[in-house]
């Protein structure tokens, strides 16, 4: 069973546009940049995958090699098993490509008339595409405003029309460049939900979402792939992406009856990386909240453990998951 | 018809622009009308072959000129507007192989302009005098096809520079300059030197219009005019599949190059 998106070894460059005094001076000069460098990705059949990186990444580099608009100069990149260069007609029978671009819409058309216009160059037949035109404006909240002029529309409202282009078709895949980039807080959340719930918890569609959102891509997907200067930093799960970057366990821990040579002695057990302390009630019988880093193959049970047998009692313990900026940053420098 | 409707929403929502194309039209006959009562009666030997009015010549010259504009500017305005409005990716991320897009997207063009020479020619025909009787409607549709076509494959071969260069193709310029200097557009070729008269012969507007003007004005037999339409026949056999490779090769280089939508 062929992945839904595959890329083997994808790799790409721009010419940097010269200026007339090296036109003149080293007219043979080529000035490259690395957009993508040996890109492989797998995503399964209704994953939600996210492209995650900073501007000028290569996320939207990758997305249209993936939709056929860009040639890579080395590798392969496969939607359901087609070559998307050499089999791109059944390559794009299966994608829905969602671009947060106003313009790539005809202002002094309706919505409905836009979407009509993609329906028939996509060969949808006639009463099929009627059909599925007014299903996706409702599903995209668009009926009260399906016949007015694009121009007229809110941003919000734009943005809508462009999923309801890209579900014209109804793909299994859909490739999304920032899609929530220009909306508000609420109608982002709401489209976040909209993806998340209907389109791949519901419709069970593929969706490849690149963003350099972070608490975006935490939110939603599945999976991550971290991507800066056109290389694949790290990729798997949030979980399997802390574990490869062996990041530090770390727990707050309450306590009471707790002395400062206890605190001490507990820097100098063999799994304990560090041990800050968060907060000091000395009203509360000396309460305490430590912060407790331990290593990869460190046991917090056995800190615990020694803390009681040294007197001291613990009244809670909590685990910190490092947020996905902390991760994100790590990766970066690496 | 996607496209057509398309494009004729959009043009007629800028209504104003809508009625004054209509008024150019007349205005422009209206002016040629007047030139030509500068020469009255008097019989000129070059408009001799023609039937001898210098309106009825200058009408058809005018008329079908169009088309060498249409023909020559539209595929290459067509991708330069969806580049400028930023619809072309969304265009090429669609089912549609993308010469049915550059071609569809200049149909609306080409329907504009037949009805623009349908204007000149009524205008001409019931309001300024021109004579078409006897007129070969059959050779005059045959010798447009081929000019379509002919003016279709430079424009698909200017509409490749622009999917590359953007801007500043250097080839619709300089046909169209060329062609109104010594292609017959507003008089008669045989007017310019003898030196001059060879290169005409080398542009396919020479036999498009001369071709056009002996079937409409003096009803020319499709034998008769054979060595225009097989010139033309030539010309469309040489460009059409040049322009068809060239745009393919455009078309690619802008993906390597990753800047179809660049502008």
């Amino acid at each position: 069973m062929p992945y839904a998106i595959e890329t083997v070894n994808i790799s790409k460059t721009f010419n940097q546009v010269k200026g007339y005094r090296d036109i003149v001076l080293h007219p043979f000069r080529k000035k490259r940049i690395i957009a993508l460098k040996d890109i492989n990705i797998q995503v399964n059949k209704g994953e939600l995958f996210c492209l995650l990186g900073p501007n000028g990444a290569g996320k939207t580099t990758l997305i249209k090699i993936l939709a056929s608009l860009i040639l890579p100069d080395k590798g392969k990149a496969y939607i359901n098993g087609y070559d998307v260069v050499k089999d791109w007609k059944h390559a794009k029978k299966l994608i829905g490509y969602i671009v947060n671009d106003e313009r790539s819409f005809y202002w002094r058309l309706t919505g409905r008339q836009n979407l009509n216009f993609f329906a028939i160059l996509n060969n949808l037949p006639s009463s099929k595409a009627q059909r599925r035109i007014n299903e996706v404006i409702d599903l995209t909240g668009l009926r009260g405003v399906a016949d007015k002029m694009f121009k007229d529309y809110s941003t919000g409202m734009k943005q809508r029309l462009a999923i309801a282009r890209g579900l014209i078709t109804d793909p299994q895949i859909l490739l999304m460049d920032e899609p929530t980039k220009s909306l508000d807080p609420l109608t982002a959340q709401n489209l976040r939900k909209f993806i998340k719930k209907k389109l791949v918890g519901k419709d069970k569609k593929t969706v490849f979402l690149a963003t350099h959102n972070l608490a975006e891509a935490e939110e939603l997907c599945d999976r991550i792939a971290i991507i800066n200067h056109g290389k694949i930093k790290a990729c798997g799960t949030l979980a399997e992406i802390r574990a490869l970057l062996g990041i530090r366990k770390r727990y707050f821990i309450e306590l009471k009856n707790i002395t400062d040579s206890l605190v001490n002695k507990l820097k100098d057990l063999p799994s304990v990386d560090k041990v800050l302390c968060k907060q000091f009630d000395p009203s509360l019988n000396n309460q305490l909240k430590l912060e407790i880093t331990i290593d990869e193959n460190g046991d917090i049970s056995k800190v615990i453990e020694y803390i009681i047998s040294s007197g001291g009692r613990v009244l809670s313990c909590c685990p910190h998951k490092p947020p996905l900026i902390e991760i994100f940053s790590q990766i970066l420098k690496r | 018809m996607a496209f057509i409707y398309r494009d004729f929403i959009n043009e007629t929502s800028y209504k104003l622009a809508f009625f004054m194309e209509l008024l150019g039209i007349f205005f422009s006959v209206l002016s040629f009308f007047f030139l030509s009562k500068l020469f009255g009666k008097a019989v000129i030997p070059h408009l001799k072959p023609y039937g001898g009015n210098y309106f009825s010549f200058v009408l058809i010259g005018i008329a079908f000129s169009s088309y060498l504009q249409v023909s020559l500017h539209t595929f290459a305005r067509s991708i330069r507007s969806a580049q400028t409005t930023g619809t072309l990716e969304a265009l090429l991320v669609t089912q549609t192989g993308i010469p049915t897009i550059i071609v569809s997207s200049s149909l609306y063009s080409f329907i504009r302009t037949s009805l623009r020479v349908v204007a000149y020619l009524l205008l001409g025909l019931f309001l300024f005098g021109v004579n078409m009787k006897g007129a070969n409607i059959f050779a005059a549709t045959l010798i447009l096809a081929l000019t379509i076509i002919t003016f279709s494959s430079i424009g698909i071969i200017s509409a490749s520079f622009i999917m590359v260069t953007k801007r500043g193709e250097p080839l619709t310029w300089i046909f169209t300059t060329i062609s109104w200097l010594i292609g017959g557009v507003i008089y008669p070729i045989s007017i310019l030197p003898d030196w001059l008269q060879k290169f005409s012969y080398l542009l396919p507007i020479t036999y498009s219009l001369e071709g056009m003007r002996l079937a409409l004005l003096r009803g020319f037999s499709t034998n008769a005019l054979l060595p225009h339409i097989l010139a033309l026949a030539l010309f469309a056999v040489v460009l059409l599949p040049l322009s068809i490779g060239l745009f393919g090769y455009g078309v690619k280089r802008a993906k390597i190059e990753g800047s179809l939508t660049h502008y």
